[in-house]
């Protein structure tokens, strides 16, 4: 019954989907045809995915096995649960759902949406994805056939073929309304965000995770257990354990839900697709807003920059200021900073202490493993990673710098503005880092410590950028795409990186011995005395470079001018 | 504007191999030239955004090289090919530009409200330069030239992708500026506007000046495009071969 809700059997469609299943096979065809390395790699694919399937087969079908009846509803609820999750978010992590059969391929043909959507959806299931899926839930039909005879196997065939069809959806229409928003800038950088973040929570989270399956009551878990049994995540894997455990009547109400769902999400894909369809995707620009307020010069100055005057320090600090959240380039890399600023100190003194949390230590114990000479050396790490965000400084601005060129902008002047325009950003970010490593450590005395080797590399950092983008400068390409680079420049600036981060390493060194030599003392002394280094490395940095860059401008402004 | 034995040479492969150009005062002066023939590289050196391998740029006196912040003073610039900083909206541009000029900013705030209102860009409100349309783009650089007031304008290719609405605007605005006392020079490989704007004009081909003066000397008793094509030493019919297209 359910079957028929959700896969709409009336004979004419059942043709088109059975249409676009074959489209789909010729079109996978059609791409082997003289290519041997992509049969190579189907082959590895389909290898890989029967290893998993074969895997996940004798996972889901443990509990049967081992006769273990307890143990079937958690196993189908949890494994069940964390596939469809799986399908859920491993397409916009890495961004790929299979589009062999492109959607705006058949805008054009006069097909109605139902057809098109059932027809899509029966293709998308044809992959190796999906089967090896199919092959690794037929563990639970072992499971529920061991445990409940065939009525309960029978069941639990209906149920996974439902949850199948259900994870396909879900992946398909996840991307689908989100494949629009992603060729905007903003959505992407979120997205790139989001993937730093994940990228940085793995480690934790892994530790966590191991040693909550070491302590776990699992006994616990099976109230949990059945309540995910309820949500469409674990519907429709459990009808058939139900069954087999007596409780039939379940079964049709977790069909119904999962079909319910199975609806919903169609109909979502579905109203998706026709965007996706006529291409009609945002740019994600703000449409042109009402009239401008206000004078020219005052639209120019940010709030965060209000305070500069209206001059030609002011006016470069403003545009600069403006810059680092307009350009999505600029803004990809100031939010990297603030999230791997924040995470790797935070892993790294709580780090210290081996991870050895347990559930009754806690955070406080764990800081107690770190000293001031290891929180200096991270802060310092920090600090160079926010400063070498300059060290193209010009690159991100292209060709557009000839307006400088042209105006005859001093150098120290041009420098000491691109300082204080990011540092507008960075600053209130540093001593974020600042306080929440703190608290996190359970040290307020170390404030000062952290604080000034924070402030002292950060300054001495833009004297080495300075220097790095001035003479170091290349090219970016004219896209919107945060992550691109010109083919070759990856070597030119990983090295250029490379050097500015040991630059200033190097010139954070006397904070780091201090800390180390001169003990409690230096707890007070370390905030005034990074601040005074910092400040002072930066101005003696941008006075140096704005002497070298003077002499440069056209050079430089050549060096960043993409080829074209 | 007068330039002296300009040369230069990309990677070997020389882009202009000497240019000698005066350019009077008050003068509406033509840079003709074929694609490739240096022109832009001309005009990037007589301005400072490229440096000469040899050669003298003077502004209105001022060594371009030697004693740029003078001649850039006295210098508005609209280069083709360079982007604005195009995350900025019109108005917010023109800020920038004349804070960047050193100009004080009452005078800017009334000047780039005439300046948008005159380009009619004022409609575009806060919307980004990046979205405008190209005409736009090189309204918006105009206007970002002619900001501080300059006493010598230098344009390059400033009615290339530009409506004829724009276009026409554009050229009332030059006329304007020549007529009170500026000087422009600008580049195109169109012949027509430059026969009816300019009072001089000059040739550039292969990198080198091959006929300079008044129209009037240039182009003696032909059409500006029979001297040019003459000079450039391009074909100007087909003989035999493309009988095909014909059917």
């Amino acid at each position: 019954m359910a079957v028929e809700l959700t896969a709409p059997a009336a004979p004419a469609r059942r043709v088109s989907a059975r249409h676009f299943v074959r489209l789909k096979l010729r079109v996978m065809g059609n791409n082997f045809r003289g290519q041997g390395w992509r049969i190579a790699l189907f082959v590895v694919g389909v290898v890989v995915g029967l290893w998993l399937a074969a895997t996940g087969f004798f996972l889901f079908a443990a509990p049967g096995l081992a006769d273990e009846g307890r143990y079937a509803s958690m196993v189908a609820a949890f494994g069940g649960g964390l596939m469809v999750l799986g399908w859920l978010l491993l397409p916009l992590v890495f961004f790929g759902v299979d589009e062999t059969l492109d959607p705006a391929r058949f805008a054009l043909l006069p097909l109605p949406r139902r057809t098109l959507v059932t027809g899509l959806l029966a293709a998308a299931a044809v992959s190796v994805p999906a089967v090896a899926v199919l092959l690794a839930l037929c563990g639970l039909v072992l499971t529920a056939a061991v445990l409940g005879g065939w009525v309960a196997a029978v069941v639990e065939v209906v149920g996974i073929l439902a949850g199948l069809l259900l994870c396909v959806a879900a992946a398909r229409a996840v991307t689908s309304a989100f494949a629009s928003m992603l060729r905007s800038r903003r959505v992407r950088d979120l997205a790139a965000v989001l993937l730093a973040v994940a990228a940085a929570l793995l480690g934790p989270l892994q530790l966590i995770g191991i040693s909550a399956v070491q302590e776990t009551d699992w006994s616990r878990l099976t109230g949990v257990a059945e309540v995910v049994g309820w949500t469409p995540l674990g519907a429709p894997w459990t009808v058939g354990i139900d069954v087999a455990e007596g409780r039939a009547w379940a079964a049709p109400v977790k069909l119904l839900i999962t079909a319910l769902t199975l609806v919903v999400l169609l109909v979502w894909w579905s109203r998706s697709l026709e965007s996706a369809m006529t291409g009609a995707a945002s740019t994600g620009r703000a449409p042109a807003k009402a009239g401008p307020t206000g004078g020219a010069v005052a639209q120019l100055f940010p709030r965060a920059a209000g305070w500069a005057a209206r001059d030609r320090f002011g006016a470069m600090v403003a545009r600069d200021a403006r810059y680092w959240w307009r350009d999505a380039r600029r803004r990809a890399n100031l939010i990297t900073v603030a999230v791997v600023g924040l995470f790797v100190p935070v892993l790294v003194n709580l780090g210290g202490a081996g991870f050895a949390m347990d559930a009754e230590q806690g955070f406080a114990p764990a800081g107690s493993a770190s000293s001031p000479l290891l929180v200096s050396l991270s802060m310092v790490f920090v600090g160079v990673l926010a400063a070498v965000t300059l060290a193209n400084q010009f690159g991100f601005d292209g060709s557009a710098y000839a307006a400088h060129v042209v105006a005859a902008v001093p150098g120290q002047q041009e420098l000491r503005a691109r300082m204080t325009a990011f540092s507008i950003y960075v600053v209130p970010m540093l001593a974020v880092v600042a306080v929440v490593i703190t608290v996190v450590l359970g040290r307020p005395a170390w404030l000062g410590v952290i604080a000034g080797s924070l402030i002292a590399t950060y300054g001495a950092g833009l004297a080495v950028n300075s220097f790095v983008s001035v003479l170091g400068a290349y090219a970016l390409p004219e896209t919107s795409n945060p992550f691109a680079l010109n083919t070759g420049a990856g070597v030119a600036k990983s090295f250029l990186t490379l050097l500015a981060m040991l630059g200033t390493g190097a010139a954070a060194v006397p904070m780091v011995v201090a800390a180390a030599l001169l003990g409690d003392i230096w707890l007070w002394l370390a905030l005034p005395v990074g601040v005074a280094y910092g400040v002072g490395a930066a101005l003696l940095g941008a006075y140096l470079a704005g002497d070298v860059l003077d002499r440069r401008q056209p050079e430089l402004l050549a060096a960043v001018t993409p080829r074209r | 504007m007068s330039l002296r034995g300009l040369a230069k040479a990309f990677d070997g492969k020389v882009a202009v191999a000497g240019v000698d150009l005066d350019v009077p005062a008050g003068s509406f002066y033509g840079l003709l030239g074929p694609n490739g023939a240096g022109k832009t590289t001309t005009l990037s050196m007589a301005v400072g955004l490229l440096r000469p391998d040899a050669g003298v740029a003077r502004v209105l006196g001022h060594d371009v090289w030697r004693d740029p912040v003078q001649a850039k003073h006295l210098l508005g610039v609209m280069p083709d090919g360079v982007r604005l900083f195009d995350r900025l909206n019109g108005a917010e541009l023109l800020a920038y530009n004349g804070l960047l000029r050193g100009m004080d900013p009452a005078v800017v705030d009334q000047r780039a409200a005439e300046l948008l209102d005159v380009l009619a860009l004022g409609d575009a409100g806060r919307t980004l330069v990046v979205d405008y349309s190209a005409g736009m783009k090189k309204k918006i650089g105009l206007a970002c030239a002619l900001l501080h007031g300059p006493r010598l304008l230098v344009l390059d290719e400033p009615f290339e992708a530009v409506d004829p609405v724009s276009a026409a605007l554009i050229r009332d605005i030059l006329q304007r500026y020549v007529g009170s006392g500026g000087t422009v020079v600008f580049s195109s490989h169109v012949m027509e506007v430059v026969e009816r704007l300019c009072s001089h004009v000059a040739i550039l081909a292969e990198g080198a000046i091959k006929r300079a003066g008044t129209i009037e000397e240039v182009r003696g008793k032909r059409s500006l495009e029979e001297v040019f094509v003459e000079v450039v030493g391009g074909r100007t019919a087909t003989g035999e071969e493309l009988a095909w297209l014909s059917n």
